[in-house]
This record gives structure tokens, C-alpha cells and sequence, in this order.
């Protein structure tokens, strides 16, 4: 997978795996986290992100565990998958910083003005029907 | 002891092949249940957002997804070659239509030109919109065709669904109107055409699909090869063509083609791909009679009605050809 092609889903699973490896519920809850919640995965898209992830070489399988009966599968990082987040991170950072730039330079080249104390912007029709 | 929510969610998982259950449905229901409050798991149930996931998951497994198996992978490879081909094909053959029909309107004196543009705007201006809709959105296959082979999936997706809306307006006129189409076999197979066409575009060119390949040719090429080939067969074939004669003659040509070119070739055909045209032949055929059988009684109609039973038989035996190809590649795919 290429860093251009990365989603959002993607992004944030590789991020969740970054510190320590996770199974699946807890990388729900982490993505979640990260994102503000604002990225709420379903477990079939989880697993289809795994999948791909794991197909791309950017994750494995680190270990199982059995949890009540249940089968925990934990996923870690691969060599890869830090060098496509790290990537990914260095993009959306470069991304970020230029947008601040343009916007600190609009902001500059065209100030706002400024408006005298007091001042109301006109909001209604003045008497003639334009504004006054 | 099992919960309700549990028992359901394992049958929302049911959706999945079983290879992929095998694998994964433990882990899935551990990952489901998390730390679901166990006094409550017998009161609810999946969402739908759930179960939508996980029956995008279950499309996109049993359509090649990574790491599928066999059946599947195959599966997709045919779903994928069925979609690119039935998408040019209809590609060139809109084009082709609309080209002869401006061609033929506009240099065929004022009468032909007032029927054409009359089509549009003789009959009140929400039929014109209609009309124009119906003239301008099978370009969208197009569209749709080139946005396939330069892998601009969603662009593809969107344009191939936008083309195929026309074909569903014969079959809705009944239930906004009095109007019922004149040849319902015929509106019925052609938006079995272009509608399998796009869902199956759709379906087949997921997220983590491979891109489409043309078998031979440039993309532009092949279009403009299909366009002649069409455009040819309605100029010099006159009074035997009807709507379906071009894009039935585009794509026997081009199976011909295919066939030949395969029987020399010394590499295995791609998986898949030889089933996919069959099934693409087969679904023209459907059109090809459906479209024959109100003229068979029609004593004036003798070329056209010659000329559509001999373009039955031939698509009838290549698409026989086809499958029986299609049939071989299989055991070898598994064999191998």
C-alpha cells in the first residue's frame, strides 16, 4: 500500500498498532480514541483492513491468547508498516504545515478590517430598501 | 453459556465463506463482544451498521479479496473481466448509436431533422428532460470505461451507474403512467444488461481489487476498434439492423478475436476470463432474441428478422465456445 493510497480506517489502525501490539477489540477502542471519535470502525471493516494490512505486509500476527474461552489474535507492526506510517505521518504533517503557512500568509497580505467601536455591520434593509 | 446476541451475531458471520469463517469467526466474535455488559447480550442485537459491514466484507472476500481462495479469487477475476468487457461494449455501442442516429438526422434533409430534434421537445418539457437524459447518460459508459482501465474506481462506479438508469425507465413508465413499454421482453433484458453490467462493476472493482487489465490492445484502441467494428456493421449491413445489431456484432467480433488469439497463444488465459465473456454472451443473446420476437410475425420485417436469427445462431454457438473454454481453464486453474 502506498502512503497516497492509505484511508483513513487504515491510517488509524497502523497508528493504534504503533506503541504495542493490540487484538481486535482493542483496536477499536484505540482508533476511536485517537480519532476523537470520530472514526468508528465495525468489526467487518476492522477485519477487512486486517486483511489488506496484512496482505500489504505492514502488519502479522504477534501472538494468541485465550480469554474466557475466546481467541484473542494480537497484531503488530512490521518494519514495513512503521517506515508506510511514518511516511504517511510525514505527509499529512507536511500537508498540515502548508496550509498553516497560506493561511498566516493570506492573513498578512490581506488583514482584516477593523471596525470602530460601536460600530454595527449592517444586517437590515435600510429605509429606501438597500442596506444603510 | 452462549448469549442471544451472540447466537445472532454468529449467524450475521454465516454471511462470510466458510474458509474465511474458519479463520476468523472466534476472533471476530471476541472482537464483536469486547466488553459488551453480559446481563444485557440477551436484549439486543447486531445493528445494521454491523451487519452491513460485515456483508461488504463477505462481498469483497467472495470477490477476491487478500488472500482468498481459490474459487473466490477465480470468481473475481471473472466479475471483473465480465465488467470491463460489458462495459466497453456498451461503451462503443452508445457512441456508435448516437453518432449514426445525428449523422443520419442532420444530413438527410429538414424532415429528419425535425423528427430528431421532435423527439426532444414535442412533448412538454418534462418528457424533454427525459428525453435528453435518455440520449445523454449512455455516454456515461464511456466515462465509466476509461475511468476503469486508469483505475479511478469511484469515478467508474459512479459513471456506469449513471448509464445504466436509462434502461430502467421503460420498466418504471408503468408506475408513474399509463404508459406501458411496447416490448416488455426487450426493456426487461436490455436493463438486465446494463444494470448486472454495473452492479457487478460495482461489486467487482472493490477497494482491495486488483485493477483492470485489458486482455490485448491499448485502451483507446480497443474503443475505437469496437466503434468501427459496430459503426461498420449497421452502415453496410442497411435494413437488417435494429438497436441491438451493433453491440451484438462488436461483441461477437471481438470474442471471435479473442478465441483465436488465445487458441495460439501458448500462455494459460487468465483465470476467469473466457467464463466472463460467456456470461456477458449470454446476456446479449437474451437481448438479441428479445428483441427479434415482435418482428417475427411481420411480413415486411423478412432481412431484419433473416438477419437477427442469423446473429442469434452465431452468438449462440460462440457463447457455447466460450463456456466450453471457460469449463477447460477451470479444471486447469485447479489442477494446477
Amino acid at each position: 500500500m502506498t502512503a497516497k493510497s492509505m484511508t483513513r480506517a487504515a491510517f488509524f489502525v497502523l497508528t493504534a498498532l504503533a506503541d504495542q501490539p493490540r487484538h481486535g477489540y482493542g483496536i477499536l477502542r484505540e482508533v476511536e480514541e485517537l480519532s476523537d471519535g470520530e472514526v468508528l470502525l465495525r468489526v467487518g471493516t476492522l477485519y477487512g483492513v486486517l486483511d489488506r494490512l496484512t496482505a500489504d505486509g505492514l502488519i502479522v500476527l504477534d501472538r494468541e491468547e485465550v480469554q474466557q474461552g475466546r481467541l484473542r489474535r494480537y497484531y503488530r507492526l512490521t518494519d514495513d508498516g512503521v517506515a508506510t506510517l511514518d511516511a504517511e505521518a510525514e505527509r499529512m504533517a507536511a500537508g498540515a504545515g502548508a496550509a498553516k503557512r497560506r493561511i498566516a500568509e493570506g492573513r498578512a497580505a490581506h488583514p482584516a478590517p477593523r471596525t470602530s467601536p460601536g460600530h454595527v455591520p449592517p444586517a437590515a434593509p435600510g429605509l429606501a430598501g438597500g442596506h444603510a | 453459556m452462549t448469549t442471544l446476541l451472540e447466537t445472532r451475531y454468529r449467524a450475521v458471520l454465516r454471511l462470510l465463506p466458510a474458509s474465511y469463517r474458519r479463520e476468523r469467526e472466534e476472533e471476530m466474535v471476541e472482537t464483536y463482544l469486547g466488553d459488551l455488559d453480559r446481563d444485557t447480550q440477551d436484549q439486543s442485537r447486531p445493528t445494521l451498521a454491523e451487519v452491513a459491514s460485515v456483508a461488504a466484507l463477505a462481498l469483497r472476500t467472495r470477490l477476491g479479496g487478500p488472500g482468498a481462495p481459490f474459487r473466490y479469487a477465480l470468481l473475481g477475476s471473472a466479475a471483473r473481466h465480465f465488467a470491463l468487457c460489458a462495459v466497453l461494449v456498451q461503451a462503443a455501442a452508445a457512441l456508435v448509436d448516437r453518432v449514426l442516429e445525428v449523422t443520419w438526422s442532420f444530413t438527410r434533409g429538414a424532415s429528419e431533422r425535425r423528427l430528431f430534434l421532435g423527439g426532444f421537445t414535442d412533448r412538454g418539457p418534462s418528457l424533454t428532460v427525459i428525453a435528453v437524459l435518455d440520449w445523454v447518460l449512455p455516454l456515461l459508459w464511456t466515462v465509466a470505461y476509461f475511468a476503469l482501465v486508469h483505475d479511478r474506481r469511484r469515478l467508474a462506479r459512479a459513471a456506469a451507474l449513471g448509464a445504466a438508469l436509462p434502461s430502467l425507465w421503460p420498466l418504471l413508465g408503468p408506475l408513474v403512467s399509463d404508459r406501458v413499454p411496447p416490448y416488455p421482453a426487450y426493456a426487461t433484458t436490455g436493463a438486465l444488461l446494463a444494470w448486472v453490467s454495473a452492479l457487478t462493476l460495482c461489486a467487482a472493482q472493490h477497494r482491495d481489487a486488483p485493477p483492470a487489465r485489458l486482455p490485448v490492445g491499448s485502451p483507446g484502441r480497443l474503443y475505437l476498434a469496437g466503434c468501427v467494428v459496430m459503426g461498420a456493421s449497421v452502415v453496410l449491413m442497411r435494413g437488417v439492423p435494429d438497436t441491438v445489431w451493433a453491440p451484438a456484432t462488436g461483441f461477437a467480433v471481438g470474442a471471435l478475436g479473442w478465441l483465436l488469439w488465445q487458441a495460439r497463444r501458448a500462455d494459460p488465459t487468465p483465470p476467469g476470463a473466457a467464463l466472463a465473456l460467456a456470461a456477458l454472451g449470454l446476456l446479449i443473446l437474451a437481448v438479441r432474441i428479445a428483441a427479434l420476437v415482435p418482428w417475427l410475425g411481420v411480413p415486411e420485417a423478412g432481412v431484419l428478422v433473416v438477419g437477427g436469427l442469423g446473429q442469434t445462431a452465431v452468438l449462440a454457438v460462440l457463447v457455447a465456445a466460450l463456456a466450453m473454454v471457460g469449463g477447460r481453464e477451470l479444471t486447469r486453474h485447479r489442477d494446477g
